[in-house]
């Protein structure tokens, strides 16, 4: 098992990322930008279906008040409904997450790549000679240098720059993504997931060798800049959620 | 479907914490084996710095080394520190490098005595390799010696001489590399490094001056540097393995394996006996670099190879070990003891071996110590850290 996943994922991945940066002047910070790339390029069908959907929850936004506010008291009728909603709409409200189900073996593939390209440790260098395919490419790019703008990509960031852009990245992302609720459980529950991933993602920025959460926050960048040309704005960045507008009125009045 | 998202966020949440919180440093590391009178010193796979008698496997004394790992955001603990360097053993003292970027000298009567580190009065002391760029401070590589200086390569890539007696700092030389992993050579008063840059430097091992002679190679070094007769010799990481006479700017030749010559090659009798990790050792012409013999192992070599009388004895990743003719390039594998199919010894071998009166020392990644007896090919398992009791 552990063979597979090296001869499938960690090996193939290991090896693009130090060939990537070969070709962008044996730099392994502008190797894992371009990978990211490739990455994204490679998840677009997954992607585009994800941005289809937002799009299409924006769009039924008015239904869905409507059905709010029609079974409201009777929370099992709302999802019954709902689920209607989303199956005559053609949406699956689940599909968002598999971009994310997706990445995450490219991610501990990453992980791996990363301390071992970089020969963080003895082992790990050592290790790295057994990974390497003998590609001219891969083999002139040994030793690879860690260093990127200011980042050590063996070593955590400490300076929480790079934990910052991770985490403000993150919440953009998912903000533009993320459909309000008018059920103010849910909506907490949309607010806690909202606060929760970017600041999981700034704390493990702050654990994890630079060079991944530099993928991260490539990744979201791209992601974000995706978002915004396809779907022609900013989403649910600046959409106030049904439940806000009311408290506001409430309070007001 | 807001469930199955903090679900997910859950199970995000604890995998990468998991990987992230690992320590650093379990240990680990592959510390070879010094011998004194029956006294054997080695430092094990836990960070201890173990010295035990060879005859009856009795420990003498121990003495663990720790650091301390994690994060602010995960919580320091403190862990055992590797040690890669094999323990330089005179005069009653011990001297060994760690992976925490410390250099200690154990006065054995103090050690044995059990008192506390560093006994002055014993002539203990510790020193710390500063920290000076973003290599860190690490200390993998061997400590070498040439009368009252130790020098020491570090990982924020300076080269360092510290006074045997006291510890205090003779001289730093500039940073020559982004790390430097590999041990210095002396030759006559002169240091010579290795970089992963590709770079061969030459220090005056008097002041700590860079000498001018260089050489640069396209690719880094990955070996320690050999010298033998005016010539180092080297493993790079494009496979090959150089052969540079101090002083020339072109190598004399260059041999190709088919993976890194991460092992130090063995020169001696004219001759260079080069393990490499393609899993083949190979004997080589020291002048022309002609081809002798191959020696097909079948498993990547990371220890380099030793010579005990007319014999060649090379160790393998997968624990096996053969007894090679220097002559012919003819050899045979050391059998189990237990069970013929098995590897030789039960777990890979990464660390320096010892011979001493024929008997070649073996310290595998099981944390045990092998001794094989050259003439007879007979190998014992001497003692397993773990298990050696106090006498």
């Amino acid at each position: 098992m552990a063979n597979l996943w090296y001869l499938i994922i960690a090996d193939p991945v290991l090896n693009a990322l130090i060939a990537l940066s070969h070709f962008l002047f044996d730099n392994f910070g502008l190797g894992i930008v371009a990978f990211t790339i490739i990455i994204r390029l490679a998840l677009w069908p997954l992607t585009k279906r994800q941005f289809s959907s937002t799009k299409a929850l924006q769009n039924m936004q008015p239904k869905m008040l409507e059905l709010q506010k029609k079974y409201g008291k009777n929370q099992q009728r709302l999802q019954q409904e709902m689920m209607k909603l989303y199956r005559e709409a053609g949406i699956n409200p689940l599909g968002c997450l598999w971009p994310l189900l997706v990445q995450f073996p490219i991610w501990i593939a990453l992980y791996q790549a990363i301390t071992r390209a970089l020969g963080t440790t003895p082992e790990n260098l050592l290790e790295l000679a057994h990974h390497l395919y003998s590609w001219k490419p891969v083999t002139e790019a040994i030793p690879l240098s860690s260093r990127f703008l200011w980042l050590d990509l063996g070593q955590p960031d400490h300076t929480l720059i790079l934990a910052l852009i991770v985490g403000v990245t993150t919440w953009v992302q998912q903000k533009m993504t993320t459909p309000p609720s008018i059920d103010p459980r849910q909506q907490a529950t949309n607010n806690m997931m909202l606060l929760m991933m970017p600041f999981m993602f700034g704390l493990f920025t702050l654990m994890f060798p630079s060079g991944l959460p530099l993928y991260w926050a490539a990744s979201n960048i791209i992601g974000i800049i995706s978002q915004y040309l396809l779907t022609g704005g900013w989403g649910y960045l600046r959409f106030r959620s049904p439940t806000q507008s009311v408290s506001v009125k409430t309070r007001k009045s | 479907m807001k469930q199955t998202r903090v679900l997910l966020a859950g199970i995000l949440f604890l995998s990468l914490s998991l990987i992230s919180c690992a320590p650093s440093s379990a240990a680990g590391g592959w510390a070879g084996i010094a011998v004194e009178g029956d006294l054997l010193y080695t430092g094990s796979l836990d960070g201890k710095i173990v010295c035990i008698n060879a005859t009856d496997g009795q420990l003498r004394w121990l003495y663990q080394i720790v650091m301390a790992s994690g994060t602010a955001s995960c919580g320091e603990t403190l862990v055992p520190s590797a040690i890669y360097g094999t323990p330089l053993v005179e005069r009653g003292m011990v001297y060994v490098g760690t992976y925490d970027g410390k250099v200690l000298a154990l006065n054995m009567v103090a050690r044995q005595e059990g008192l506390t580190f560093p006994q002055k009065r014993y002539g203990e002391w510790e020193w710390s390799c500063p920290t000076a760029n973003r290599g860190g401070n690490a200390i993998v590589t061997d400590l070498v010696t040439s009368g009252s200086a130790i020098y020491v390569s570090c990982s924020n890539g300076k080269v360092y001489s510290l006074d045997k007696e006291f510890g205090d700092l003779n001289w730093e030389s500039d940073a020559l590399s982004e790390r430097l992993w590999t041990s210095p050579a002396l030759h006559d008063d002169i240091v010579i490094l290795s970089t992963f840059e590709g770079r061969l430097l030459t220090v005056s091992a008097e002041s700590g001056e860079v000498l001018p002679w260089s050489f640069e190679s396209a690719s880094g070094f990955v070996s320690r540097p050999v010298i033998y007769d005016h010539t180092i010799y080297i493993g790079s990481f494009d496979n090959k393995l150089y052969a540079i006479e101090i002083g020339a700017s072109e190598p004399l030749w260059s041999f190709a394996g088919r993976k890194w010559f991460w092992a130090a090659p063995l020169v001696v009798g004219g001759r260079v006996y080069a393990g490499c990790l393609d899993g083949n050792v190979y004997a080589i012409e020291s002048r022309t670099g002609k081809q002798l013999w191959r020696f097909n192992c079948k498993s990547p070599i990371v220890s380099s190879p030793v010579v005990a009388g007319d014999v060649l004895v090379v160790a393998t990743e997968s624990g096996n070990v053969y007894l090679i003719d220097v002559e012919t390039g003819k050899g045979e594998r050391v059998k189990n003891p237990s069970v013929d199919s098995r590897p030789t010894v039960d777990a890979r071998v990464r660390a320096s071996l010892l011979v001493k009166e024929n008997k070649v020392y073996i310290h595998a990644q099981d944390d045990c110590v092998y001794r094989l007896g050259v003439q007879d090919m007979k190998v014992e398992k001497l003692f397993c850290v773990r298990d050696v009791k106090m006498h």
